[in-house]
């Protein structure tokens, strides 16, 4: 008999609305509907009546965590639609920041993944990691989250000198602790066995769907915007794009942990060629004048921690874009659910949907439906985690785990 | 796929109903006419292999502008087909059975601009509330002009008397 068992709209592991209708066949999930735009804030809309420059600030509060990956994206359309090029300066403060987002990013999603299977440790040590790091972004950008460095033409401001010896070490003791949380995935029987073999999407599903950044990656779909389609600096560094092949959820933390290594010597290779050219002389090495911006189209692309942002905009001529369409990558990777959530069971589902690191999000309750009677059960958000977390007790008795 | 392989490619199938335009080096656009829509992105995706990305709608004065990018990662550069659904009833075939990916973003263009995908296997709006009245597509330009016209009046002075509490002006209290 299959019943009906909705999630959402809020749910309260991670940040952006979206509702789940699972359709179960006793514990076997047989279909999911989903529903997403439970937040719709009209940014594109408002967008178009703001400034070209008053823009980044509007579309780096379309995340909170990506606050640095939307006004990159656009920043890069408006060059785009230009045609120039910034200072080098500035192309390495860009990514300088882009890659501490990805890693407070990635730290999140694992201290959250820890949470749902049960592992609070993981929880507890990723945002005691988290901190520091967003201190840091404090230091050099004056805003934990909410950068406002991103301008068309360069950034608002440098990286102050005295700076450079701080981020030093904070990437080496993230480096470390990176290091601790990989080997322990790694090394965990129990996580193996929760995590291997749940919510499989293959690289011809990833294509067909679009899927994006660590999703595809994990699905040995090789795509990473920074090195197919790279912007400004991205050109020239040397980092490896990580790829994994099975597209389970083992997989997409696989990817998330590695690619963490991958963002730190980025970050280092930066800060050594800032180091190189020394303490800034004036203010042109930060920003390019721009005059008006005139009619035409451009596209802006950039790799954010959970996939490919784009950014489209079109101008007519006047002071604000006529058209500006945001497209995030959880817009693709939620979709990649209707393929990877039907076969697992419901502990799994909530696990799957995560897996995604979508922008989804928090607050209450899971409510269960019987499609024939009518019946309602409504379970708590608490009972969803319970599930996983039980499920992954079960595993460990049944593994002899501590 | 190289650009120029594509562009000889894209020529032969459709020849002259397809225009082909470049704007930098990293950009290709092709325009295209609504009967062979679905053709074209189908070819490009499958035949020419390349990655399907998003949609955009451009409201205009006579019509709807839809376009879809296409990117060649290897090769490092977008292709961009476009075509545009005449108004008074904007219409064009569905690309989501050829491309599952594109369900959501057809959705959306269908919801904020009313162009009608036929042969979309579930077209409902994707991001509105259902409190949200059927008939508006927030991104049409009658809509957007409303809302401007809207915005203007209730600047400054006015803005200002509605917040304090006060008559507007040439009113007696």
């Amino acid at each position: 008999m299959v019943k009906k068992i909705p999630i959402g709209p809020f749910h309260p592991i991670l940040e952006e609305p979206e509702f789940f209708e699972l359709h179960v066949d006793g514990e076997r999930v047989v279909d999911i509907d989903m529903t997403i735009g439970w937040s719709h804030r009209g940014i594109e809309l408002l967008s178009e009546s703001k400034t070209w420059d008053q823009v980044p600030f509007l579309v780096e509060r379309v995340c909170g965590i990506c606050s640095a990956s939307h006004p990159f994206a656009y920043v890069k359309a408006v060059e785009d639609l230009l045609q120039v090029e910034v200072p080098k300066r500035a192309q390495y403060i860009r990514v300088i920041t882009a890659e501490l987002e990805r890693l407070h990013s990635h730290l999140l999603w694992t201290g959250l993944a820890g949470h749902f299977l049960g592992y609070n440790t993981v929880f507890m040590w990723c945002w005691k990691y988290r901190e520091p790091l967003l201190d840091i972004l404090e230091a050099v950008t004056g805003n934990r989250n909410h950068y406002a460095m991103y301008r068309i033409g360069g950034v608002r401001r440098d990286i102050p000198f005295e700076e450079y010896g701080n981020i030093r070490k904070l990437l080496d003791f993230l480096w470390t602790k990176n290091d601790m949380l990989t080997n322990a995935i790694l090394d965990d029987p129990v996580i193996h066995a929760r995590t291997k073999g749940v919510g499989i999407f293959d690289t011809k599903q990833c294509r067909l769907y679009g899927a994006l950044g660590p999703t595809a990656r994990a699905g040995g779909y090789d795509i990473d915007a920074r090195r197919d389609h790279p912007i400004d600096a991205y050109g020239e560094l040397d980092f490896k794009v990580i790829v994994c092949q099975n597209g389970d959820v083992f997989d997409k933390a696989v990817v998330r942990q590695l690619e963490n290594f991958e963002a730190i010597k980025i970050i280092r290779q930066c800060l050594d060629r800032l180091e190189e050219m020394g303490p800034m002389k004036d203010e042109s090495e930060l920003l390019l004048e721009i005059g008006e911006v005139p009619p035409g189209e451009g596209i802006g692309v950039y790799e954010a921690p959970r996939g490919e942002v784009l950014h489209y905009v079109r101008s007519n001529g006047k002071n604000m874009p006529m058209r500006h369409k945001v497209r995030a990558p959880s817009f693709n990777n939620i979709l990649t659910n209707e393929a990877s959530v039907p076969g697992n069971s419901i502990a799994d589902a909530g696990l799957i949907t995560a897996a995604v690191d979508p922008c989804y999000s928090c607050t209450e309750r899971v409510g269960r439906v019987d499609a024939r009677t009518g019946e309602r059960y409504v379970l708590t958000e608490g009972d969803l985690i319970r599930l996983s977390q039980e499920k992954t007790e079960q595993i460990r008795r049944q593994l002899g785990a501590e | 796929m190289e650009r120029e392989t594509v562009k000889k490619k894209l020529a032969e199938r459709f020849g002259d109903k397809v225009r082909i335009a470049e704007r930098s080096p990293k950009r290709v656009y092709v325009y295209a006419d609504n009967d062979i829509w679905v053709d074209l992105a189908s070819f490009v995706f499958n035949d020419l292999d390349a990655r399907f990305d998003t949609g955009v709608g451009i409201d205009d004065r006579d019509g709807v502008e839809v376009m879809f990018f296409f990117p060649f990662d290897r090769e490092k550069y977008y292709l961009t087909i476009k075509t545009f659904a005449r108004k008074p009833k904007p219409e064009l075939d569905s690309i989501s059975p050829v491309i599952p990916g594109a369900k959501w973003i057809e959705r959306e263009i269908y919801e904020m601009f009313e162009v009608n995908f036929r042969g979309h296997p579930d077209l409902r709006p994707v991001l509105r509330s259902d409190t949200r009245p059927a008939d508006f597509y927030p991104h049409r330009r009658e809509v957007k002009t409303g809302l401007e016209s809207s915005r203007v009046k209730l600047d400054g002075q006015d803005r200002a008397d509605e917040v304090a509490g006060r008559p507007p002006k040439g009113q007696n209290p």
